[in-house]
């Protein structure tokens, strides 16, 4: 549980909200490369941090995201005319560049100089991997480029989806470090789903459905640590790396693809679920990646034309009771990732977490709120930058191991749960 | 899925999981207080316990191991085992796990393995949850996981946090 000032604290992202605040110094996923495909392109408006924005793609191809209205009495740049290095307004023909410049008024003589005391805010928008990335804070505190092994391999061997969550976005992250669910709520894919079945590991998960959890801290955020039975008095160990703020890795299975997410607030009772699937060492097969496409994995289908699910709630996620009842599917639910999100966004558009009752299973869930909170409280009070911004903290793996009983994870995994260029991951 | 199955009203199911629907959920309080019960197995981790004993919690106690020397568990019965309570009283442990939900085992620099199994092992017996909670601040990484090994085999949930103030964290969210 959670007290209401703290629970506030941790879920609002305004700006000038200390958890906004802290989003802001790192570099998010602002948009799919896709989205804006080429120079000259439509604009794409964009909410992030509860900030309206427009991202868009000039004739000399640098993007830009910038405030969504206009300086000059507010309308929407969505309907601007892309053209000759920048967007321009429809109105009244101001024309903006991808800094959010001002370069035109034509109702002012050019000579005056007018349009150069007019700015709207802008911030960079930057191509790494399927991403376009963003940071949304100052320029003096910007952090290096974010070097995610999932956005930095060759495109060949990586694949990225986004789809829109209907609620606050630390409820929705909390799923990502929350190991006790995988064994009901997913248990119905690990044998069906073409991107887990067959790995050698999931023998273990089917035979001992009552993992034991060890939560250790890491420099950039956590570990969690889910063991269970293996042969020879040895345990089986699953572990899910978190970075900070919202960053996830799901351990792998077998050679399979690994996968992962990033949480990122659109505003309060709205987040962007990045979804993610690459393999370190080898291209992504062709039915890996139409399985990808078709929504298999931790990926969804999509209502056409959008980034929102099929299954959503205006159609109750089109849960199916007999599947639910031959114990097809756990809940009901079609595919793992609106499993999780038809739950998360069943608990509310902000979770009250005052009368939720933890149990110590939940404790990758009460320590990653934990860091959450003193990473903002230091970056209000003192600050402090907040961890995760920097690139030996990103350069992490998730691991599926069979170790001694004896042996601590961390230690015995040091190397596997490090980024190791040329070596594929760990798993079974 | 048949149309009379659709919610009619606002509030009737997961279709409603809206900002206006929020004010449906009822508020009530939906659980008892818990019987929750923190043993600090070595010095460094009972001036952790000690240092939060005084706030309002829901009825949690706070316990130290006060052997100095090796308990041995086989020799050791659940009464056997020296307790003390904040203000210094003797505490028994029949008494202490009687009606309890979870037990704490508070570690830091030692991991007092005896005593640890001794409680783990009552514990066990009564099915009550057990976690581990290892205190790193201040401890080289070798004696955290020596600590660590030593609490694994007892314990079913093991955490590792580098500060203090993690212990008061994990309490209230337990609402211990
Ligand atoms: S069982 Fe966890 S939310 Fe209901
Ligand atoms: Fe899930």
């Amino acid at each position: 549980m959670l007290s209401k000032e703290v629970n506030d604290l941790l879920t609002r992202t305004d700006p000038g909200t200390p958890m906004g605040d802290m989003f802001r110094q790192y570099w998010i996923p602002a948009l799919l490369a896709k989205e804006l495909p080429e120079d000259d392109c439509a604009p794409v408006r964009v909410k992030l941090l509860g900030e309206r924005l427009i991202a868009f793609r000039d004739s000399k191809g640098r993007y830009g995201l910038i405030d969504e209205f206009c300086a000059h009495r507010g309308a929407s740049l969505w309907f601007g005319r892309n053209e000759e290095g920048g967007l321009r307004c429809p109105y009244h023909g101001w024309k903006f560049d991808y800094t959010g410049q001002c370069i035109e008024v034509p109702s002012e003589p050019e000579e005056s100089g007018f349009c150069e005391s007019i700015k709207l805010r802008g911030y960079p928008l930057v191509k790494i991997g399927d991403i376009l990335w963003t940071h949304m804070g100052d320029k003096e505190q910007r952090p290096e480029m974010p070097v995610w092994e999932f956005a930095t391999v060759p495109a060949e061997q990586t694949f990225t989806s986004k789809r829109w969550q209907e609620c606050n976005w630390l409820q929705a992250m909390e799923g990502g470090i929350d190991s006790s669910h995988v064994s009901f709520l997913h248990s119905g894919n690990l044998q069906t789903d073409p991107l887990f079945r067959g790995a050698g590991g999931n023998k273990y998960n089917l035979a001992d459905k009552k993992p034991v959890f060890e939560v250790v801290e890491s420099d950039g955020g956590l570990y969690i640590g889910a063991r269970r039975m293996a042969e020879e008095d040895q345990y089986y160990w699953r572990i899910t790396p978190w970075v900070m703020p919202s960053f996830t890795m799901v351990p792998p299975r077998g050679d399979h693809p690994v996968h992962g997410h990033f949480w990122i607030p659109i505003d309060d009772e709205n987040c962007w679920a990045w979804s993610f699937d690459y393999h370190p060492t080898r291209a992504l097969t062709k039915e890996e990646r139409e399985a990808l496409e078709a929504g298999y994995g931790v990926h969804c289908k999509y209502v056409p034309g959008t980034f929102r699910p099929l299954q959503n709630k205006d159609n109750d996620y089109m849960m199916d009771r007999e599947a639910q009842k031959r114990g097809e599917t756990y809940s009901g639910i079609w595919g793992i990732a609106v499993q999780d999100s038809s739950l998360q966004e069943s608990m509310g558009p902000i979770a009250d977490r005052t009368k939720e009752n933890l149990v110590s299973t939940d404790n990758g869930i009460i320590m990653a709120r934990h860091r959450l909170r003193k990473a903002a409280v230091a970056l209000r009070d003192k600050g402090v930058q907040p961890p995760g911004r920097v690139k030996e903290h990103q350069l992490v793996r998730s691991v599926a191991k069979v170790l001694p009983q004896d042996q601590p994870f961390k230690e015995a995994c040091k190397e596997d749960l490090t980024v190791r260029p040329g070596v594929k991951q760990t798993s079974v | 899925m048949a149309d009379q199955y659709r919610p009619t009203m606002l509030s009737s199911c997961a279709l409603a999981a809206t900002a206006a629907e929020a004010r449906f959920r009822v508020q009530y309080p939906n659980s008892k207080a818990r019987v929750s019960r923190v043993f600090a197995l070595d010095q460094h981790a009972a001036e952790a316990m000690y240092a939060i004993t005084e706030a309002p919690w829901n009825g949690a106690h706070f316990l130290t191991v006060t052997t100095r020397g090796d308990v041995v568990p086989d020799e050791t019965g659940i009464d056997d085992l020296p307790l003390s309570t904040p203000d210094g009283s003797p505490a028994l442990l029949s008494e202490e796990l009687q009606g309890a939900n979870v037990v704490i085992l508070l570690s830091s620099q030692h991991s007092n393995a005896g005593a640890a199994e001794v409680i783990a092992r009552e514990a066990y017996h009564r099915n009550i949850m057990t976690v581990g909670l290892t205190l790193g601040q201040g401890a080289s990484d070798e004696r955290v996981n020596a600590v660590v090994n030593t609490l694994r085999p007892f314990t079913s949930v093991l955490v590792v946090a580098s500060d203090n103030d993690y212990v008061p964290a994990m309490l209230s969210a337990l609402r211990a």
